[in-house]
């Protein structure tokens, strides 16, 4: 449909107002549907504050980033949004990290639940030992200039390396806690043993923290895990007891490995930022 | 030269068996500093320094009257300092808005609506604030350049350490990078590092020239270019005497070295002068 | 049809790709319109600023499904109407004056567009609340239930208010 016909600027300016007649302006409305002149005339009649103001809030919506599950999870938690962009960027914490603990947790149980006597004992030992070390599996991966791409334009930026690092480590220490509790309701046997695995979880991950203000995280990581994994099994071996690490002497052990840690950790509190090296 | 800005102090740095810096010395004030020399000359060590990534073995660095050895202190200059590595690393899925606001974070703008303008602020600086929404991953190399570019203006910074910025960008890109960095030079001082002479001959105010991990020259671009002076001649062929010689394309001879004297002598540019320093290490790097 | 290079069809295009100028330049361009004839239909100017700036997000987040019919300015009505009785229906709707007019055509839109002359006056004989349903099921193209709701009443009231309304503009034309 060719039209000739243009809307006239007292019109449009009165369309625009509101003072239009209904006739006229429905008739308007179908006309502008079809002509960009007079679209155009809308246009310039319209206040720009109004219009700006808007388009400001397109904007804000659209950059506002794409939250996943993990990320709309830790804001309803009321993490500052900020912590929770700086967390999102944390490999441990993304979605895929939290399904493969599950999975490795969840394949521990499954295997629980179908043995018995002696070879549950096994399978409850390795659960326990593999709850203790997911943590700190997060933590290595969390950190490290192999691991983090990003490593050299976070070094140079002001927010502190130690304290970045405990933010990253306490979500991770948080999740990997919260997946195996819940694992764990799927053990066969719901007395304290199973609720072993905590305090090692917390040493283990205070102790790689603290050797982390010597060497990187990566080499304390493994290490603590190394020494955690010898020290379980010659426990098991030694006593005959296969659970011997996570009895109450055990239990207490971690709980000096833990406070031992966190005087390190206080001490020095400059947590491998002398390490500013490759 | 006007008050120093950034301190350098016979610093000295090893990886290993590997001397990276030898005894370096020299001051750097407000404007727009180049850093120019074949890989390997140190280069990228000193800007790390310089960012406060990297420790010196030996020496001292001032920056913007810091000391970036006491944590306080350090804290300090990088609240006032932008950094662009020399390999920028990217979160792999993160946009390129995503990825600049993570930074921003990390330079502890925390609050939301403000940090976001800054944020469209810097891209759009750079030009990409069209596709700010895109993923890196799918980015040119010269576009995530920039991204890495943007992420060093953020908050506006006193110090600006860049390595090798016009790696990867286009002639419209340079100029355009030209005349961002040339922006408030009385208040700000921008160290960059690059392989390019016409970047330097376009920007800088002052140059110095590395090579094994020693300063070979301080000075202005001009007095670089002297270094050459009645050094260079052209000729049929290759001459005698001649450090360095090359075909140009009308089919003669450029000779830098010892000309005799009855050389026809041509004005010397500013590579000229880098040429005569550098030798032909210059063109052993290129071609590695 | 021929694609300018700064047509509606081109900037839809280039949005789908991510390119944010071209959003602008399309939000510039169709937003004023949008925003005047969105206030007509409802009193609250916060909310109709809302649906505004909702429009352009799912504009830029569903630019790859227009299906380059040509007819750009319609898709984008279509999105802005249809958000604007989301969330009337969530709120209690504030109703326009039951002033409402229109111009219309019957079943057949060579007549939309028609200022003056016959039609015009043909339908400025209908009573408001009849043109009211005209509009709104035909100029705005809306559901009989989507009608209901912008206009707060009960869908039957919307069907036979429009076959009056129809019946009526064939007596007065005939």
């Amino acid at each position: 449909m060719t039209t000739t016909w243009h809307a006239d600027p007292i019109a449009l300016a009165a369309y625009v107002e509101g003072s239009l007649d209904d006739v006229r302006a429905s008739s308007l409305e179908a006309h502008l549907l079809t002509c960009d002149r007079c679209r155009d005339g809308v246009a310039t009649s319209t206040p720009a504050d109004a219009i700006d103001r808007m388009w400001g809030g397109v904007v804000d919506t659209i950059d506002t980033p794409h939250r996943s599950a993990v990320e709309r999870l830790l804001l309803a938690l009321r993490v500052p949004e900020h912590l929770a962009r700086l967390l999102m960027a944390t490999p441990s914490l993304r979605l895929s990290w939290l399904v493969a603990e599950a999975l490795a947790l969840g394949f521990a149980v499954i295997a629980a639940n179908g043995t018995s006597g002696q070879d549950e004992e096994l399978v409850l030992f390795l659960f326990l030992v593999v709850a203790a070390l997911l943590p700190v599996a997060g933590v290595a991966v969390a950190f490290g200039p192999g691991i983090d791409p990003t490593y050299e334009v976070a070094a140079a930026a002001p927010m502190p390396a130690d304290r970045l690092l405990l933010i990253r480590a306490a979500a991770v220490l948080a999740s990997s806690v919260s997946i195996t509790a819940l694992a764990a309701l799927a053990l066969p046997d719901l007395d304290a043993i199973a609720a072993a695995w905590l305090l090692p979880a917390l040493g283990l991950t205070a102790a790689t923290l603290a050797l982390g203000t010597w060497v990187r995280p990566l080499v304390a990581a493994a290490s603590v895990a190394l020494t955690w994994v010898l020290f379980a099994a010659a426990a098991a071996v030694s006593t005959q007891d296969r659970l011997a690490a996570f009895r109450p002497a055990g239990q207490v052990a971690c709980l000096a490995v833990i406070a031992a840690s966190a005087a390190v950790l206080a001490h020095r509190h400059t947590l491998s930022e002398g390490r500013i090296v490759r | 030269m006007s008050a120093p800005t950034v301190e350098i102090h016979d610093v000295r740095k090893r990886f290993g068996r590997t001397t990276a810096l030898q005894g370096v010395t020299f001051d750097v004030a407000a404007g727009i500093t180049g850093l120019l020399g074949p890989n390997g000359a140190g280069k990228t060590t000193l800007l790390r320094m310089m960012a406060t990534v990297l420790a010196p073995d030996d020496g001292r660095l001032r920056l913007l009257s810091w000391d970036p050895q006491a944590a306080d202190e350090r804290l300090a200059i990088r609240r006032r300092l932008g950094y662009m590595p020399q390999e920028p690393g990217f979160h792999r899925s993160f946009t390129a808005f995503e990825f600049v606001d993570y930074v921003a974070i990390l330079k502890e703008m925390t609050e939301r609506r403000a940090r976001h303008d800054e944020v469209r602020r810097v891209l759009g600086l750079v030009g990409l604030e069209g596709v700010s929404g895109r993923k890196i991953k799918a980015l040119s190399g010269g576009m995530r350049r920039r991204v890495a570019l943007a992420q060093s203006l953020l908050g506006d910074p006193d110090l600006l350490v860049l390595d090798e910025p016009t790696a990867g960008l286009d002639p419209e890109q340079r100029l355009r990078f030209r005349e961002l960095v040339s922006d408030r030079t009385a208040d700000r001082t921008v160290i960059l590092s690059t392989h390019q002479t016409e970047d330097v001959a376009a920007l800088c105010q002052r140059v110095i020239v590395m090579l094994d991990g020693q300063v070979l020259f301080e000075g202005t671009p001009r007095e670089l270019t002297q270094v050459a002076d009645r050094r260079v001649w052209l000729a049929d062929d290759r001459a005698a005497g001649a450090r360095l010689s090359w075909r140009t394309a009308d089919g003669a001879h450029r000779n830098i070295g010892e000309a005799p004297s009855d050389a026809d002598l041509v004005a010397p540019t500013l590579e000229d002068g880098y040429l005569l320093l550098v030798g032909d290490r210059a063109f052993a790097e290129e071609a590695a | 049809m021929t694609v300018r290079a700064d047509g509606d069809d081109a900037l839809l295009l280039a949005v789908a790709q991510g390119d944010r100028q071209a959003l602008e330049a399309l939000y510039r361009r169709h937003a004023p319109w949008l925003l005047a004839r969105l206030r007509r239909r409802c009193a609250d100017p916060g909310l109709v600023e809302e649906v505004v700036q909702d429009t352009f997000v799912a504009v830029w987040q569903g630019a790859g499904r227009y299906r380059g019919t040509g007819d750009v300015p319609a898709w984008i009505w279509g999105i802005g109407i249809r958000r604007l009785i989301d969330r009337l229906r969530k709120t209690s709707p504030v109703p326009r004056s039951a002033d409402d007019a229109l111009v219309v055509s019957a079943e057949d839109e060579v007549l939309l567009g028609v200022e003056h002359g016959d039609l015009g006056a043909a339908l400025g004989h209908l009573s408001p609340e009849l043109r009211a349903v005209v509009q709104a099921t035909v100029l705005d193209g809306l559901t009989t239930r989507e009608a209901a709701t912008l206009l707060g009443i009960p869908q039957g009231t919307v069907k036979t208010r429009a076959a009056r309304a129809r019946r009526e503009l064939r007596e007065v034309l005939a």
